[in-house]
């Protein structure tokens, strides 16, 4: 009796996966707080994870024509889209799960924004990806960044430090706004359209201005995407923010925002006039970042800080893949995407079941009093390392070989040394779980809704632990990169 | 049984060992025998592997394909075969003195000792039988992780900057250069299986081949190449179980197994591709096994004492290897196995002395043998195979080096390597004949029961292990000889 409405709900997946969130943020503004509103907002992510999973599916391993989408003008979804979206909609729906441990640290009346606001977040940036023009990307991006920026908002009724991280992102976010508008109006008056398919084969007249309007809506999108140096913003609002922020911004919004830097790139780098330039910037960018990032993950002392340092020098590697251009090089950030969203979901979700403080001193001991917590974060710390077997070390791996296929060996060795600074920054949060002793007990909560927390730390784990049989995640790839040359030639 | 079984099992073996003993921990008799059965079991496993290899059979498991063409792959073949027999024989004598040592030095946390030596046994028959560079860095990563436990056992502050030093330096070598000459090596061939013969045989020119060579010797730092040796010596504050362990049976012999894995099968016949590097390195490794036997022998403490005197054995092990020939990669698996012998032997026998007598300055051994005559006497005849005394197996494995640096054209090596074994009768020589000779002390027991059997056994036993070498090395060349020729 489902199974019409299963399939006309699969004919218009790539409406419900923006829509659904959105129905259920609207809806949990009408509902009672509580329980109910959050098994709304479990019910539309849920939903739109899987159908992102299943037209994903579909399109790059089962062979189905993209045609098929051809309902709405949100059309012909590229190769980026495809691969990233699953990611960004499975890690709102975790995050959402294991946002029923969280409601907590919210009061009644906030507890339903907050839900909202999340929804929101995942809806954004998978409409950010789907859109097909400038205009759908920057309303998107920017609804989704404003999102993000409430929800840490909402955090400063337990820790008024939420308020400056908030007003951070706003700042951050305005910038990345003016910026993405200026860049968009040069892009547009450049090429003479909007379509962001336009800018592949467009006749740039003059390229300076085409070149400038791109890095600008790359450099806007690296603030959100907080890749160093631009990434000021995000220590603070993860170290700021409630463990629900801080898994929505660490692994959400990081995602989200990557991928629709990466698909802004994979528009960009075919271009004649402007490819070689975009290519050369997003090297740059992403070289500055692993190194920035990587020391600053070394140095950092608190433990939300460290996830959002280890993510930019994650990001940095991510763009070096990017800026190749080659089919190699997007499979390989591709992977690595969906090694940062692994890794950054493991550790929040385990900090946040862990239920301790945020400095480094939380972790010490807890490999034994927190068994799952603990295996959850040494999975993640494991993956920033870039250990073999593990979702980190497979995008390492295909970033490297597609820098040395392209005779990028700075790019290979840069790679090597963020994998190096993993193992300090990473091996320090293991030392501290299984081999130093706490210096309180642990108080514990005997809340039974920490259970909705398990998702999470079985996601990450397994997000993680795919590395072992990767077949399945590397055809995705290496499918939605064939897509994106196929569309570019 | 199958020899595919054989290979899992005794993969397996070593984790289920670990369970064991932390699931029977108490009492502790049930977890000492537990342990010791294990043990016992994963040792006639190897030999059944040895025997397998002598007929003619071979066998691979592949357990994952987390890449396209690479494997996570294991194969039994003669040298993987030959290093896990020794590592498992000697493991067995290793089970039961450690039963003795936590038991006369009430060891803390004796269960989690022996699990976490177990896990590294585990991680060491990964290496041995590890069929590409992929499993082979894999099985490094694992044993590094699973030894740092063992570093930093004793909880205190030294164990954990020790602990700290070791996994810093295991590490960072492995993922900063053997990790990049393993990708590079894909990239040039195509593939990481070992083989015969070498998978970069005739793809690469000298300026590559000399590179990566620098970056896998330095890149496997458990063969303790200057200036990758910190761990070794930072890990010799570890408990004598742990020390045994890391110095004889996983950690150090690990990285000649990678070495000669890496010369053998990656390299074959290009090593004479990178002969500026190897030359490079040779001497390097010839002046640091001299510094290391003279610093050796300013060292009074025991333990600090001996891990520099494994430093200059290992580095025998790079000599061999980098001669580029079949009779210095023979000479090399011979160092290893005779330095895992001889190696263990010492360390148990320093560990039967500290539990017993309190003793760890080569100064108090003065005339302990007389009043410990099997302890000290084993002590001494793994000394004799550590100098390169005949009938010794120190003696046919420096034999063989000098051997074939000779034939090599590099005299220069084989004198490195006589000096370095003067210095090693330096250090180790008047310690031995002054445990054995000197006045007996008064007062020389902590303990009024003396040793036990479960500690002076072993010794023994590690002893006469120093002297099967003697009738069993052209048995051995015949065995390892599919090493370094190439199948048809």
């Amino acid at each position: 009796m489902i199974a019409p409405y299963l399939e006309l709900a699969r004919a218009h997946a790539l409406v419900l996966v923006v829509a659904a969130p959105l129905c259920g943020a609207a809806l949990l503004l009408v509902l009672p707080s509580g329980r109910l509103g959050w098994l709304v907002a479990v019910a539309a992510a849920v939903g739109a994870a899987a159908l992102a999973c299943d037209f994903s599916a579909r399109a790059l391993l089962g062979g189905a024509p993209l045609g098929i989408f051809s309902v709405t003008p949100i059309d012909r979804p590229d190769g980026v889209a495809l691969f990233a979206i699953p990611i960004v909609t499975c890690a709102s729906a975790v995050a959402l799960i294991a946002a029923g441990a969280q409601l907590r640290d919210y009061n009644a009346r906030a507890a339903p924004f907050a839900l909202a606001l999340t929804l929101c977040v995942g809806a954004g940036w998978t409409g950010a990806l789907l859109a097909r023009d400038f205009t759908g990307l920057f309303l998107a991006g920017e609804a989704a960044w404003l999102a993000a920026t409430g929800l840490v908002a909402l955090g400063a009724e337990k820790d008024r430090g939420g308020l400056n991280a908030a007003l951070r992102m706003l700042v951050a976010g305005g910038m990345s706004a003016a910026l993405m508008l200026l860049g968009i109006g040069l892009i547009v008056r450049s090429i003479g359209s909007v379509d962001l398919a336009a800018l592949p084969i467009a006749q740039i007249a003059a390229s300076g201005p085409a070149s400038a309007g791109a890095g600008l809506i790359l450099l806007a999108l690296a603030l959100k995407a907080s890749l160093a140096p631009f990434h000021l913003w995000s220590g603070a609002a993860q170290g700021r923010a409630s463990a629900l922020g801080a898994i929505v911004i660490g692994a959400v919004g990081a995602a989200g925002a990557l991928a629709v830097m990466t698909r802004m790139a994979a528009f960009a780098i075919p271009a004649p006039a402007i490819g070689g330039g975009v290519s050369a910037a997003l090297a740059g960018m992403g070289a500055a970042s692993v190194v920035i990032g990587s020391l600053q993950a070394i140095g950092a002392g608190n433990l939300r800080r460290l996830v959002a340092y280890a993510g930019a020098a994650q990001a940095g590697i991510v763009l070096l893949g990017v800026a190749l251009g080659s089919p190699a090089g997007f499979a390989a950030a591709l992977i690595q995407l969906g090694a940062l969203a692994a890794a950054a979901m493991a550790v929040l979700a385990g900090l946040a079941a862990a239920g301790g403080g945020a400095a480094l001193g939380a972790l010490d001991g807890l490999g034994r009093r927190a068994p799952l917590s603990s295996l959850a974060i040494t999975a993640g710390a494991l993956s920033l390392m870039g250990a073999p077997l593990t979702i980190g070390f497979l995008g390492r791996w295909r970033v490297i070989e597609a820098a040395l296929g392209a005779g990028w060996w700075w790019a290979a060795g840069a790679v090597i040394g963020a994998s190096l600074a993993g193992v300090f920054y990473g091996g320090r949060l293991i030392e501290r779980l299984y081999f130093r002793r706490a210096a309180s007990a642990l108080e514990g909560r005997r809340d039974p809704w920490r259970l909705a927390l398990a998702p999470a730390l079985a996601a990450g784990i397994l997000g993680i632990a795919i590395g072992v049989a990767p077949g399945v995640l590397l055809l995705a790839a290496d499918a939605a990169a064939s897509q994106l040359a196929g569309e570019a030639s | 049984m199958r020899v595919e079984i054989a290979l899992l099992a005794i993969l397996a073996a070593p984790l289920l060992q670990a369970l064991a003993v932390l699931a029977f921990s108490r009492p502790p008799g049930l977890r000492d025998t537990v342990n010791v059965v294990f043990a016992a079991a994963i040792a006639g496993l190897a030999l059944f592997l040895v025997g397998a290899v002598s007929g003619g059979h071979g066998a691979r498991v592949v357990l994952a394909r987390p890449l396209p063409n690479i494997d996570l792959a294991f194969a039994v073949e003669p040298l993987g075969a030959l290093m896990a027999a020794v590592i498992a024989g000697l493991g067995v004598l290793h089970a039961v003195h450690t039963t003795g040592i936590v038991r006369a030095m009430q060891e803390k946390g004796p269960a989690r000792l022996m699990a976490f030596l177990a896990l590294s046994t585990a991680a060491t028959m990964a290496v041995a039988f590890s069929a590409n560079l992929f499993s082979l860095f894999v099985a490094y990563q694992a044993l590094t992780l699973t030894a740092f436990p063992l570093v930093a056992h004793r909880g205190d502050a030294d164990a954990a900057r020790a602990a700290r030093v070791f996994l810093a330096t295991l590490l960072a070598s492995s993922i900063g250069l053997f990790l990049p000459a393993m990708v590079w090596t894909y990239s040039v061939a195509g593939a990481l299986d070992f083989q015969a013969g070498g998978v970069l045989a005739g793809r690469v020119d000298a300026l590559t081949a000399n590179v990566l060579l620098a970056l896998f010797v330095f890149g496997l730092a458990m063969a303790a190449m200057p200036p990758m040796h910190r761990w070794l010596t930072a890990a010799s504050s570890a408990p004598f179980p742990a020390l045994v362990s890391i110095q004889a049976l996983t950690v150090l012999p690990a990285g000649g197994i990678g070495l000669l894995k890496v010369a053998a099968f990656v390299f074959g016949p290009a090593l004479h591709d990178a002969a500026i590097a190897a030359r490079a390195i040779i001497a390097l490794a010839g002046i640091g096994m001299c510094v290391a036997a003279m610093i050796a022998l300013s060292k009074q403490d025991l333990r600090e004492r001996l891990a520099y005197s494994c430093m200059a054995q290992s580095l025998a092990v790079v000599v061999g290897v980098l001669l580029a020939l079949p009779a210095g990669l023979f000479a090399a698996a011979l160092q290893v196995v005779a330095t895992s012998c001889a190696v263990a032997t010492l360390m148990m026998a320093a560990g039967t002395v500290a539990a017993v007598t309190g003793r760890h300055n080569a100064m108090d051994y003065e005339g302990l043998g007389r009043v410990m005559p099997w302890t000290l006497a084993g002590f001494a005849l793994a000394c004799a195979s550590m100098i390169g005394m005949p009938p010794f197996s120190g003696a046919w494995a420096k034999l063989w080096l000098i051997t074939a640096s000779a034939g090599a054209g590099m005299l220069w090596a084989a004198v490195l390597l006589g000096l370095a074994a003067a210095l090693t009768f330096a250090h180790l020589g008047p310690l031995a004949a002054n445990a054995l000779s000197g006045p007996a002390p008064t007062d020389a027991f902590k303990r009024p029961d003396g040793a036990s059997i479960l500690l002076v056994a072993p010794v023994v036993l590690g002893a006469a292990a120093t002297l099967w070498l003697l009738v069993l090395a052209n048995p051995l060349a015949l065995f390892l000889s599919p090493v370094w020729t190439p199948r048809p």
